[in-house]
């Protein structure tokens, strides 16, 4: 799957400075800053706890008492949240409806509210509820539905009046792979289409395929924000070369002698990890290792300079976080 | 303007509740039974229509005032109002709309239950008493004031309280006296005193109400 990219135009959509917010002696948010542009993935990712919500519920008006600066395209909140209100669609993280509601009657009121006419919310339902492969359950209970689907109609709630912010908050809990699938895929052409859209989600894997951005967050603290490659550059841990070898043999243990490598070891049976040094060039050494590599005869499979994964990256700022 | 709306939607959701049901079907039963009751006992007869009034006031009112505050209790606690919240729409709006429509409710199953009395009284008697229209009407006025405040104080608890029990506990206890106050000007037989009962209960539960809307506004989700 393609990251998004689409519609991004560079321009900031969502604006937060410096917001900071308590709960009563506890500080769930502090001096949190970090812009979307107008049309951006913007992928939210931190351990529970560390603020998210909160940010996510400032964000679209539920939390009014903060103090810092918050703005939604030329919106100001807590002032302006009426009109902020007319720009974004909202999928919290616990989703729940009357218990009485049908899911048309649950859009038919959304999409109403919103500020649709009784005939656009009729043309436009079985559009998102076909967006998220929902269009057999429009005329049952929602208190019927699974908690996968429960998820779906919260999505096309969110869907509904074509808002220019989308905001998510953890949106691929209890979905299953398919669906996990087509909401990445539903979030990607909306983006292309110039929607801004802010989503949280621990599942680290999906918030690499999609966003645009990451903002990692811990104990209320903005760690990092960047693209995926950003994160990757500033991570200061060890490079390291992996060499896959065709054929068992230790002459990989010479590798060791070369200039720039710290320490060289077997991972795993035919999997080599050479360490570089802290203030090696890593292109030089990955050079002079396939030479080696010829010159000492040894067959292999591949050769590669490992880059810290998203996971990696994660958890170095959350714990740096926690050592705080 | 999402008022219309909003009254309509809430209205959807409450007339076919069980409580509801209970109400409309219900309480025209429940006022039978005491006409039966009352036959066997000696005394003079209370017209049907009288009874039926007081069951209103002493039932749907505190049906209604649970109904409201365990209903916002619930959905309060199930986040229910964040989807309302990030729309467009003046947070008072919700609480009114709630207010009204289990009011409507309540007030045309107290309709309900009085024109059954009205039926019962002349059939009984192949014609109806003089004064029983006017009796009627300012019962049913009473009636309908102490539900309007037992309504507005129900939607003030519940969006008060934490807990469904802590909100069916005030309800029931704090709820009723609160309803009550309007009887005042009967109790001390003043002149007018049906047209200062109604004054009084549309003083308090807007009280009530204003109360409620500014807790709710400042209620964070």
């Amino acid at each position: 799957m393609a990251s998004g990219n689409g519609a991004n135009t560079g321009k900031p959509f969502v604006v937060l400075r410096s917001v900071t917010k308590n709960y009563f002696s506890f500080r769930a948010l502090d001096n949190v800053s970090f812009e979307i542009s107008e049309g951006e993935i913007f992928g939210y990712i931190g351990p529970n706890g560390a603020g998210k919500t909160t940010t996510m519920k400032i964000l679209v008006g539920l939390i009014s008492d903060f103090t810092g600066e918050v703005r939604v395209g030329d919106y100001s909140l807590p002032k302006q949240k009426e009109e902020a209100h007319k720009l974004l669609g909202y999928l919290p993280q616990n989703i729940a409806f009357q218990e009485w509601r049908t899911v048309n009657h649950a859009l038919t009121t959304f999409g109403r509210l919103s500020g649709l006419t009784a005939e656009q919310v009729e043309n436009r339902i079985p559009e998102v509820l076909e967006l998220v492969a929902l269009s057999d359950a429009r005329h049952k209970k929602i208190s019927q539905l699974s908690g996968g689907m429960t998820q779906k109609v919260g999505l096309a709630q969110a869907l509904l009046h074509e808002p220019k912010l989308l905001v998510l908050d953890e949106p691929l809990g209890g979905l299953d792979p398919l669906s996990r699938y087509q909401f990445k895929e539903v979030v990607l052409a909306l983006s292309k289409k110039g929607t801004t859209i802010l989503f949280s989600s621990h599942i680290l894997s999906d918030v690499q395929d999609v966003a645009d951005r990451i903002g990692i967050l811990s104990h209320g603290r903005i760690r990092q924000v960047g693209t995926l490659n950003e994160l990757k550059a500033r991570m200061t841990i060890e490079k390291t070369i992996e060499v896959l070898l065709s054929h068992q043999s230790d002459k990989w243990q010479q590798l060791k002698t070369l200039n720039g490598i710290k320490s060289v070891e077997q991972a795993s049976p035919g999997r080599i990890h050479a360490k570089l040094e802290t203030n090696a060039d890593a292109d030089e050494v990955v050079n002079s290792v396939v030479q080696s590599i010829v010159k000492l005869g040894i067959k292999v499979q591949g050769v590669t300079l490992l880059q810290p994964s998203l996971d990696e990256i994660y958890l170095k700022h959350v714990q740096e976080g926690e050592n705080a | 303007m999402k008022l219309p709306l909003l009254y309509s939607d809430e209205l959807k959701g409450f007339y076919k509740s069980k409580v509801m049901l209970f109400l409309w079907v219900g309480l025209p039963i429940v006022a039978v039974l005491f006409r039966f009751v009352q036959y066997g006992s000696s005394g003079q007869a209370i017209p049907f229509t009288v009874i039926s009034a007081l069951v209103v006031s002493s039932l749907a009112g505190t049906l209604a005032a649970v109904m409201l505050a365990v209903s916002i209790i619930n959905e309060k606690n199930r986040h229910v109002y964040e989807l309302f919240l990030i729309r467009p729409l003046k947070r008072r709006d919700i609480v009114l709309a709630k207010f009204l429509s289990v009011y409507t409710c309540v007030a045309v199953a107290s309709l309900i239950a009085v024109a059954v009395g009205v039926a019962a009284d002349y059939t009984t008697a192949n014609a109806f008493p003089p004064t029983i229209l006017n009796d009627t009407a300012q019962s049913l006025a009473i009636s309908l004031s102490m539900v309007a405040v037992s309504c507005s104080a129900g939607v003030l608890i519940g969006i008060a309280s934490p807990t469904v029990l802590v909100g069916a506990i005030l309800v029931i206890y704090g709820g009723n006296q609160i309803s009550v106050i309007p009887l005042v000007p009967t109790m001390l037989n003043l002149p007018e005193a049906p047209l200062f009962t109604v004054a009084l209960a549309a003083a308090v539960a807007a009280s009530l109400l204003i109360s409620a809307v500014a807790l709710f506004e400042r209620k964070q989700f």
